[in-house]
Order: C-alpha cells, then structure tokens, then sequence
C-alpha cells in the first residue's frame, strides 16, 4: 500500500491531524445592516470538524440573520466566510447548497399539499424517461425516515395531514437527506416530543462521527448542556461570549445570555386562594373526538391552571374545545354558573373567552396587516359609532390600542409596522393583547411562550400574573415543566385523554409533574 | 431585525405621519406602493399626451372618465372579493344582466324607471349572494361557481334580450342626462364613480367590515380564531360584487344607449386586470380599492389612446394586453425584490 493510498483511506475516515485543525466554517467580521439597525456588529463565530456547536442568543440578538447568510438567504454586509479553510462566495441558496449548508428552519419549508415523499425529494426527483419514478422517491425518503429511526411515518402521506412534531421530523430528514457537511438546526425540538427529541440527539450525536460541523439554536440550555461541545452566546448583534468544551453551565449561558444574572425560572409572587373565590367555569364529562375523553374540573377567577402532558396526551384539544375550536366535543360546560354551547370561536369570543394558538403564524397572526390592526382585530364590535351604524371611532380605538400596546410592553413605533417583520417575542406579545384588549374573563392559552426569547417570555408570564389578580381565569396548556411550575396556582397533568394528576403548586415539582405526563400514579411516586 | 427594502425607507415617514395626522394613517406599504401606480399613471399620461394632441384635451379626459366608469364600478366588488383570494367571474354577464332587466322592464313593458331600476339592482345583488353562498357556506372553488354564474347568466340575459327583440333602445332622459351632464366640470357618470369609490373606501377602512376583508385574506384560520364570522365576511363580498355589477349595468346602459348581447363581454377580465395593476397581492390581504381605480384609469388611458392612434381593434387587445403586462412588472420589481430579501 503507497503512503497516498493510505492518506486517501484515512480522509475517508477521520481526517488526519493537520486537516483537523482547519476549522470546516469560520465566519469573520460578520456584520450585517438593515437602515437604521445593525442586526450583526463583527460576528466571529468558528465551527469545528465533528462538533456541535450552540448558537445561544434572545430573540433579536442576530442569530437568525447570521443562519441567513449562512444559508444564502441574506448577503452580509461585511465579512468573510472559509469553509475548510478556503474563503467561500455565498450569494445564494443554490451556493449554500453547493456547498453543503443544510438548514433546518424553524418554520418549516414544506409544501403541505405534497405527499412525505415528494417533499424529501423536492428539487431532486428521480425520473424515468420522463416520468417521475414514485417508487425511487418513497424509496429514498423511506430510508431518509428509518436512518432517523421513524417508523410510523408513512411516505405517501400528504405532509398537511401530518401532525407538528412529525412535519417537523421530515423536515430534519429531508435536510439530512441531502448529506451537508455543515448542518444547522434552529429550535429544532420545540415542536418535538422528548422521545423524538432524543432520537434526534442521537442521530446528531452519530452525525458528528462523520466529521459534520453542527450549529444548534435552541433557547432550552439544558439541551446546550448535554448535548453540544462548545457554543457562540450572541447579543445584540454582537458575540459577547463563545464557550469551550467544558465551560458551560446553567448561570453563565443565562448571564451570557440576559447581560445580567437572573432567575432562570419565573415564580409568581401572588398566590391565589382558591377558597375565596367563585368558580369562573366548570367543565363536566367533556369529550373531544378519542383525544379527550370524559373530563371534569372546574377553574376559579383569579386562577391560573396549568395543563401540561406529552404532545398527543390531548391537553391541546382540551384547550381549543374551550374555545370553540373542535366540532366533535360532548359533555357540559359551565360560565359563570350557567351552561353555555360554545360551537365556535365566535360564540366564545361572545362569551369573554380568549385564545392563543400554539402555532402563531398560521392561527394567530394576520402577516401582512399591522401591528396595531393585529391588536384590534378581534375587538372592533367594541368601538362603533352607535348600534346599527358600523363605522368605526379611530381615535378611541387607537388610544385603547395603544393602552393595550403599552401594557404589554410592544414600542409604540412598531405599531404601524406589518406584524410579521417583528420578533417572535413581540408577535406574542401583540397577540397577547388582542384578548387583553377584549377583556375576556377566560382566557386559553396553548404553549404561550414557545419560541419566544427569555425576556419575552418573562413579559408574558408577568402578563399572566397580573390578569390572575384582575380575577381572570386562565388556562396555560403547556409542554415546558419549569413553566407550568412557575406560573401555575394548580396544575393538571393529562396522560392519553384524561386528568391523571391535580396538584397544587406547593406539591407539585418536576419530577412529579413528569412522572404523570409518563402516566405513572402520583401517589405511588410521593 | 428583518425590514425589508422596500419598507425602509417608509418606516420613519409612516410612523411620523401616524403622530403628526393620525386620521391619514394608511396601511403601510400600500401608501409606497400606490405612489408607484400613481407614477405609472402620470408617466403614461405624460407620454400619450406628447404623442397624441388630442389625448389630454378636456373633452377627451371626460370622454376617458365616462369609458372607464363601468370598469371602475365593477371592478370596486372585484377588489373586494380578491382582497379574499377569491375572484368573481360572472360580473361581466351581471352587468348585462341588469342592463337587460332593466331595459326590458321599463321600455318593454313600461314598468316604472325606478322600480326597473330597484329590480336589476336586486336581481344582481342576488346573483353575488348565490355566488357567495356556493362559495363561503358550501366551499366550493370560486372560479369554478362564478364561471357556472356567468354561464347561467349569460344564457339568462340571451332569452331575455331575444323574447324582447334581441336589442333594446333606452331613450329615458335620466339615462341621456347620465351620459351628457356634468357636475363641477365633471361627467356626472365620473362623480358616480367617485362617490362610489368615496363610500367603498370608508366601508374597506372604517368598518369592521372591511377590516375582516383584509383578516380574513390574510389568514383565514387566524381570522376565524379571533372570532371573525369567516363564512359572512366571504358572503357579503360576493353580494357586493354582483351589486357594484348591478350598478355597473345601468351606467353601462347610459353609456350605450342600446342594449345589446355583446355589451359587457370580457368585462370580468378588464375588472381582474384593473385589481392586479392596483397592485392586489394575490396571496390575499393586501390592496385597496383606490389602487385599483388607479389600475382602472390606466387601463382606460392606454385603451383610449390606442383607439386615438386608429389601431386597428386587432392590434388594439394585443398592444393592450401588452402594455398592461408592462405595467404589471414594474408594478411587482419593488415586490419580488423584497420577497427575496424575506425568504
């Protein structure tokens, strides 16, 4: 064997040490403006052979403009970038491609019309004469699902009947189907069950062995702390810490993060004290479909319920029945002491019930329509010239929209802009007060904080908070056990359908919480 | 932060006006845009009227203003429902149908005028309502109910327009005094417009009405889970497409003077074109009634002047049809080059 052949062998394996040391991306000097911000400030960030690397930030620190050039999307304004070494000319995604930069969105790309397998092959069909060869493509996107490790997934599926979390496991195995040598993943576990969750660990865990540089977004820092090598903590489009192996902890990546030590979880300083409060409304044997099946609590004014379970355990349709959302609900429902039928959102909204989805974007937001149109939208029976004349009064509902603008704390010049240039943070917070400004009495909301930046989600719960006092009821449903924890006056834990677990907040903590969403018995474990 | 360009240099002006004069805040994007058409429109005025002598004489800029009315009219309830993603096709037949109904009552069997009138205008009216049922409350695809509308229409107007003598005569002086009298140094058929387009914009921008318009394009699921009655707002839209056709009907009456089958062919396709160089986003949510009277005078002003120009009508559709596709791109540059920033 010549020394050549040996070198060739070897690169095909692991790379030999000088090669090594040749970082497969760095980014210098990255820096990017828009008029009037400078969304990236001389970024430098380095991502090594064979790790994974965090990319740590708030909503609005630069990390998805950074991802954006990366990907082609955006061209920076100054900067460079060397992949192997060897500076590289990213115009447009076809570069991107070309050069191996897979991404995995946090909005998902696919096209929901089309069936799983059409998606992974999207751009890259493989024909026969001129014919698509179907078997080939279900073939190749088969096997994209199995290297994951998904079963259950059929191929021929149209990807809109698909579920969240499975929407978003094909789109990771679509992007790993195309075999990048750079991969970025951005939130990738926030629609995710833990089990899929840890498959996906796994399989980037396995990814690394073959010399795969992996950036990784994610606001869950105990997912940075078990799972990635080193990590890039950006704020306010500036790097303001990058973490060896071994250097990350809990504190430092939240102070990184914030600019200043905080609590990692709120806490609520109020209590609510149930004995003294009227019920606001009771719920008796609701069923939705064979999600929910034969459910009873009630939820005092002033209270605040969490509901948490695995994905799929039915809390989110729980939720959407409450609101009107699901047309195949039985059983009773009580408001203020007198039954209602709540068969639409409309009726509910009547009723002084708000909600908010768990998917912003396609069930909250209005995109192209401004912020302030967003606020009001839901509230304009409110502001009429008089009965039966259906003009609006402006100027009142501007200066109650801007009440309700200031109260969730949204910058009074982002209100004329359209809704879907701000962060996620701040669309929350505007939806948030589409409701606040209806003055609903119950109030539903289905994963309030997710992809929403640490100083957001504060604002959110705090929002919380000061409604329970006003004698609002609410309702959180929610995946996030700290969350649940922190904000919740009783907690509900449903596990296949039904209310396994009640617990009050002094008795409730992680692990108990967890070992219901398992559907192990409460008692058992106390 | 994500802005895009072509709002950038509109973020500081937006927000200052929206202190400065709160009453005047527009819809972001679509002041900018509508400055564009509006440039268009002068630009082409500037052009034709170089080229052509006659082209911005008074008497031809009122001879413009009458021309367009009918396509400005219906093209207001074009807006409405494509501001919905939806499209209405049978409005050109509409138009001729209350046309005929409203001739046929009140020539032919001397029905008095304002109740022909209130006839064709119900009538229509009710044409839109069955378009939105069979859309908004049964679902189905809109371009295939109104081209089914058009077709049923169409036939409807033919027996009617054949037991009455296949072409039928207006003389009433209401309809004579439309077509001659001016107000303000205005066409009276031009104030019409006007007043109409007055009262559409106030529908589309101060009622919940038109705010639902512009939800419910935007993101219907969104729409319905704030409490928005989605099914409603699409009927209400069709109802106002076939009644700005009804009214349509009867300028168009006044403008011809005699009825005939071919009066309003193809009408829907000038009312669809009209909105899209308004500038509609056909991804829904985005528009506005007054573009698209912009995007109607244009397309009355490269018509008129080919018809100054003695194009023959063969070459008149094709450079017609060309010079609106020019208008439609530069229209869209600005638009596709921030979708690219976007993505």
């Amino acid at each position: 064997m010549t020394r050549s052949q040996v070198v060739t062998l070897l690169e095909d394996s692991v790379h030999s040490q000088s090669e090594l040391a040749v970082p497969i991306l760095e980014m210098k000097g990255m820096t990017k403006r828009f008029p009037g911000t400078l969304a990236l400030d001389n970024v430098d960030m380095t991502v090594r052979r064979g790790e994974i690397h965090a990319l740590v930030g708030q909503n609005g620190a630069g990390k998805s403009t950074l991802m954006k050039i990366l990907a082609g999307d955006y061209t920076a304004t100054a900067g460079s970038i060397l992949i192997d070494g060897r500076p590289v000319a990213i115009q447009n995604t076809r570069d991107a491609h070309r050069l191996g930069i897979g991404i995995v969105y946090q909005e998902l790309s696919l096209l929901p019309n089309l069936t799983v397998a059409d998606n992974i092959s999207l751009g890259r069909e493989t024909v026969r004469g001129v014919v698509l060869d179907q078997r080939a493509l279900r073939n190749r996107a088969r096997d994209a699902l199995a290297r994951m490790g998904i079963a259950h997934i059929d191929v021929a599926t149209r990807v809109g009947a698909l579920a969240l979390p499975e929407r978003q496991l094909v789109e990771i195995a679509k992007v790993l189907s195309l075999q990048p040598r750079i991969l970025i993943l951005d939130e990738p576990t926030a629609p995710l069950t833990q089990a899929d969750a840890e498959r996906l660990f796994a399989i980037l865990l396995n990814l690394k062995q073959h010399d795969i540089g992996i950036i990784y977004i994610t606001h869950r820092f105990k997912e940075v702390l078990s799972l990635c090598d080193r990590g890039t903590v950006l704020r306010g489009g500036r790097v303001v810490s990058v973490f060896g192996a071994g250097e990350m902890t809990l504190d430092r990546l939240v102070e990184a993060t914030l600019g200043q030590k905080s609590e990692l979880f709120f806490r609520r300083n109020v209590q609510h004290d149930a004995t003294r409060q009227e019920i606001a409304f009771a719920v008796r044997n609701l069923s939705v479909g064979d999600r929910v099946r034969d459910v009873s609590f009630s939820v005092h004014r002033g209270e605040i319920v969490g509901i948490c379970g695995l994905l799929g355990a039915g809390q989110n349709e729980l939720g959407r029945s409450l609101f009107g959302d699901r047309d195949d609900v039985s059983g009773a429902i009580d408001l203020g002491g007198r039954p209602v039928v709540l068969n639409s959102p409309r009726r509910a909204r009547r009723h002084g019930i708000g909600f908010l989805s768990d998917s912003r974007r396609e069930e909250g937001l209005f995109p192209d329509m401004r912020v302030d149109e967003n606020v009001s939208i839901a509230s304009l029976g409110r502001f009429l010239l008089a009965r039966g004349l259906p003009f609006i009064r402006r100027r009142a509902l501007r200066q109650r929209t801007r009440a309700m603008a200031q109260r969730t704390n949204i910058a009074s010049p982002a209100l004329v802009r359209p809704i879907r240039l701000l962060s996620g943070g701040n669309q929350q917070k505007a939806l948030l007060a589409r409701w606040l400004m209806l003055d609903a009495n119950v109030l539903v909301f289905l994963e309030p904080t997710r992809g929403v930046d640490v100083g957001a989600k504060n604002e959110v719960y705090r929002q919380l908070e000061a409604l329970a006092q006003e004698g609002k009821a609410i309702i959180v449903v929610s995946t996030d056990i700290p969350e649940i924890l922190g904000i919740s006056d009783r907690i509900f834990v449903m596990y296949e359908g039904t209310i396994t677990a009640v617990m009050n907040r002094d008795e409730a903590s992680e692990e108990t919480i967890a070992l219901a969403m398992q559907g192990a018995h409460v008692d058992e474990s106390a | 932060m994500r802005v895009p360009s072509r709002l950038r240099a509109s973020l500081p002006m937006e927000a200052e006006r929206d202190a400065v004069a709160p009453r005047t805040a527009n819809r972001i994007g679509s002041g900018l845009q509508r400055l564009g058409i509006l440039l268009l429109a002068g630009l082409l005025f500037a052009i034709f009227s170089a080229t052509s002598s006659d082209f911005s004489s008074q008497a031809n800029i009122d001879n413009i203003l009458i021309q367009i009315s009918v396509l400005a009219v219906v093209s207001i309830g074009e807006t409405v429902v494509m501001l919905l993603r939806g499209i209405d096709l049978s409005v050109g037949s509409v138009v001729l149908l209350s046309s005929v109904v409203m001739s046929a009552l009140s020539v032919n069997h001397h029905v008095p005028l304002v109740l022909a009138i209130g006839a064709a205008l119900i009538l229509s009216l009710l044409i839109g309502c069955i378009n939105g049922v069979l859309t908004a409350f049964i679902g189905i695809e809109p371009i295939i109910v109104t081209l089914a509308t058009l077709m049923v229409v169409q036939g409807l107007d033919e027996v009617i327009l054949s037991q009455n003598g296949s072409w039928i005569q207006v003389l009433d002086p209401f309809f004579t005094s439309l077509y001659v009298n001016q107000v303000l140094f205005l066409p009276v058929m031009a104030v019409i417009t006007f007043v109409l387009y007055a009262v559409a914009a106030i529908l589309m921008q101060n009622t919940p009405f038109g705010r639902n318009v512009y939800a419910v394009g935007g993101n219907a699921r969104a729409a319905r889970l704030a409490g928005i009655n989605v099914m409603t707002v699409k009927m209400a839209a069709y109802a106002i497409a076939g009644l700005c056709a009804g009214i349509a009907g009867l300028l168009e009456t006044a403008q011809v003077g005699t009825i005939s089958q071919n009066i309003a062919s193809g009408l829907e396709f000038s009312a669809v074109t009209a909105v899209l160089v308004g500038g509609l986003s056909l991804t829904g949510g985005a528009g506005s009634v007054l573009n698209t009277l912009i995007g109607a005078t244009i397309f009355g002003m490269i018509n008129n002047y080919l018809t100054l120009k003695d194009f023959s009508i063969y070459y008149k559709q094709a450079v017609s049809g060309f010079l609106i596709l020019i208008a439609v791109i530069l229209i869209n540059v600005g638009r596709f080059g921030h979708m690219r920033e976007e993505r």
